[in-house]
């Protein structure tokens, strides 16, 4: 490590890099939440957004996986017969994603790749430089469980360019090619730092393991789910009996990637699109007959923990959760990935 | 554009319908072939594929390819009238478009068949992936032994494919036995379920393979009878249904356990099904 970036030159180094790349940044809405979203070509707009960036640790509510999958994605538009495929694919900076975030994205690259590839997905994800900047406090203070989950407060690898936070100035990590080139060829926003940079880096990550304040026995309960035996049926029911079935969990979520497809037309034309879908909800499974194979509310409830905890583990060796906490934080009636952790350890119990 | 330069597989290739033919009172069969002449020739599947059957602007739906991979250069889907998109489908006529992507999933296990005596237990609409089996077998007859097919229907207005039934019939050490569940009058085959017709033939496990495809419950209720008699789990071969949005295992939506219907299926043992960690209703 040899580089620094010093805080007050981000928006510039933004501003060049936007001629070059989609640039996503975290940015304040109105209403205050923080999303990550493009920003603007045009000068006006661009200073604009540039006011309204936010790299501190704010929560995301809804994770990027949008950028490479977008809630509504037109696949293909049609008129009187002939088809015209819509893929996009342009070179996208992810300026400040949090490293549970950048866990999720790997999680999906392979997902999407795997068996038959995914053209909307690899094509809208081809070409993107990641910059992570690792928590120094959890976004998501009591949900955010990235130490059990060991995706986090900062990324070990399969980022471009991790930023650490040393108060006026970013200490730069370099994790690829890619982000080497970024850091050369914008060279005059960066500096040589000077000092022991490794013992502050070091320092600064521990102190910010520490600040994740909630441990779950994550690695327990994925050894506990990989058991065929295991059905905690009793614990679903109490979840399923309790969820609204509201869909937050499910499109706040960084792995979860189910997707609705239907037609628009007008006439002989129009567009095929397809659209985030949710495995908890009841129609998700029910067929043209009305036989319905997942008809019980506790069926609904568990699959999105088997499938994360037990079925993606299974066949990827990964887990399928990345301890971001939204589950959690956005759920009107307090249930979540952590908390039905802690159900099966017998840390605690949701009633 | 994208750059990637491999084929997306969500696009589907536009094909003509060549003819339809009413089946039974809500199913038709619709023969069709592709309108790019090279596809429509080197086009390959395998019996117990499914294709994505479109029509642009309804929708899209996972149809069983009831053609036989022995017989070139067309498709056939038998299709009921179940919905949106199947409703569509049976508006159209000779000569329309339909939009297909695939072929999907895996297939019968052919090789595996070789050698064996072959039970077809078929309800309903279920008899529609066999008969590309079926077909596939009688067009190689030699390499099989004795061939049972049983098919049950609720009504003889509800059996599929009539004719070839007949025919069948016909082909040498091939037996083909009816049974519905409300005869009219001029009905000269058996009443009741399918497994009715366990009292009038002989349903023996030796050398024998039985592919069942029907209803969840005619499959469960068939699964019982093919134990009882003794057929391995793994000897009996079936078809899973579930809801399908994209057929390539993304979409997500034909989960069962850790196993996508689309890809990993349809086409499953009982010993695999029997062995899936599910609380949910499989078969
Ligand atoms: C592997 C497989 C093979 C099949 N083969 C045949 C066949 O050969 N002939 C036939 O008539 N039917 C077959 N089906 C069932 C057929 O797919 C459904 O009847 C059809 O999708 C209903 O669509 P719809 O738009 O008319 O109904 P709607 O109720 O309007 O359904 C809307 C959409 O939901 C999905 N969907 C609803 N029901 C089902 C279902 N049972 N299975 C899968 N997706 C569903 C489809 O994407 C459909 O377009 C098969 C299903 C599967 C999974
Ligand atoms: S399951 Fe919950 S904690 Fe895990 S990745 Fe998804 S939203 Fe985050
Ligand atoms: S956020 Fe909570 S209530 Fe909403 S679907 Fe998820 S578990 Fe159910
Ligand atoms: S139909 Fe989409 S995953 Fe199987």
């Amino acid at each position: 490590m040899s580089k620094m970036i010093e805080k007050k030159k981000i928006k510039g180094l933004l501003k060049e890099a936007v001629k070059q790349w989609h640039t996503y940044v975290p940015q304040k809405h109105i209403g205050g939440d923080v999303l990550i979203a493009p920003l603007p070509e045009e000068a006006k707009e661009l200073e604009a957004a540039l006011d309204n960036i936010s790299l501190a640790d704010d929560d995301l509510v809804i994770s990027p996986k949008d950028i490479f999958f977008p809630q509504l994605e037109t696949m293909f538009k049609f008129k009187k017969g002939e088809i015209a495929e819509t893929v996009e694919s342009s070179p996208k900076l992810l300026f400040g994603i949090k490293s549970c975030d950048l866990k999720g994205i790997l999680f999906a690259d392979e997902f999407f790749k795997r068996d038959f590839e995914d053209a909307y997905y690899l094509s809208r994800a081809n070409e993107r430089l990641i910059v992570v900047i690792g928590c120094i406090n959890p976004p998501r203070p009591g949900a955010c469980f990235c130490t059990s989950a060991k995706t986090g407060p900062f990324a070990e690898k399969g980022f471009d360019l991790q930023l650490v936070d040393n108060g006026e100035s970013y200490f730069v990590e370099t994790g690829s090619e890619k982000g080497e080139e970024f850091v050369a060829k914008y060279s005059g926003f960066f500096q040589d730092e000077s000092g022991d940079a490794e013992k502050a880096v070091n320092s600064i990550k521990a102190k910010a393991e520490k600040a994740v304040e909630l441990k779950i026995e994550f690695q327990k309960a994925l050894d506990l789910m990989a058991n065929d035996d295991f059905i905690p049926e009793e614990k679903y029911k109490r979840i399923g009996e309790r969820c609204v079935y509201c869909g937050a969990c499910v499109y706040t979520c960084p792995t979860c990637t189910c997707f609705n497809v239907f037609d628009n037309a007008k006439g002989d034309e129009g567009t095929r699109v397809r659209i985030w879908d949710a495995c908890i909800f009841e129609g998700y499974t029910r067929e043209a007959s009305g036989h319905n194979p997942r008809n019980q509310k506790w069926l609904m409830a568990c699959r999105r923990y088997e499938h994360k905890l037990k079925y993606d583990k299974a066949k990827t060796n990964m887990s399928g959760c990345v301890g971001c906490g939204r589950c959690l934080a956005s759920c009107p009636v307090d249930i979540g990935m952590s908390k039905f952790v802690q159900e099966i350890t017998e840390d605690k119990k949701i009633m | 554009m994208c750059t990637c330069n491999k084929k997306n597989e969500y696009i589907p290739y536009p094909a003509k319908i060549e003819s339809v033919k009413k089946e039974s009172f809500d199913t038709k069969t619709f023969r069709v072939r592709f309108t790019d002449k090279n596809l429509a020739e080197s086009f390959q599947y395998k019996q117990g594929q499914f294709m994505e059957v479109s029509i642009l602007g309804v929708g899209e739906a996972p149809i069983s390819i009831t053609s036989s991979p022995s017989r070139k250069g067309f498709l056939e889907f038998n299709i009921r009238a179940t919905g949106k998109v199947t409703d569509a489908i049976h508006a159209l006529k000779k000569g329309d478009a339909l939009y297909l992507r695939g072929p999907y999933g895996n297939s019968f296990p052919l090789e595996e068949l070789k050698g064996k005596n072959l039970y077809f237990i078929a309800g309903g609409i279920g008899l529609a992936p066999l008969r590309s089996l079926i077909n596939m077998v009688m067009d190689n007859r030699d390499d099989f032994k004795h061939v049972k097919i049983l098919y049950g229907a609720k009504t003889p207005a509800d059996m599929c494919f009539a004719d070839e039934l007949e025919v069948w019939k016909k082909i040498p050490d091939t037996e083909v036995w009816l049974t519905v569940d409300k005869p009219c009058d001029a009905w000269g085959c058996s009443i009741g379920v399918v497994t009715e017709l366990w009292k009038e033939t002989d349903v023996h496990p030796e050398n024998a393979v039985a592919i069942v495809c029907g209803p969840a419950i005619m499959i469960k209720f068939v699964t019982l009878a093919l134990k009882k008699s003794g057929f391995a789990g793994k000897d009996i071969i079936m078809t899973l249904e579930r809801y399908m949005k994209c057929g390539i295992g993304k979409c997500g939506h034909c989960n069962i356990a850790g196993k996508f219907v689309c890809t990993d299926g349809p086409v499953f043992s009982y010993e695999q099904v029997k062995a899936f960690p599910e609380k949910e209703h499989v078969i």
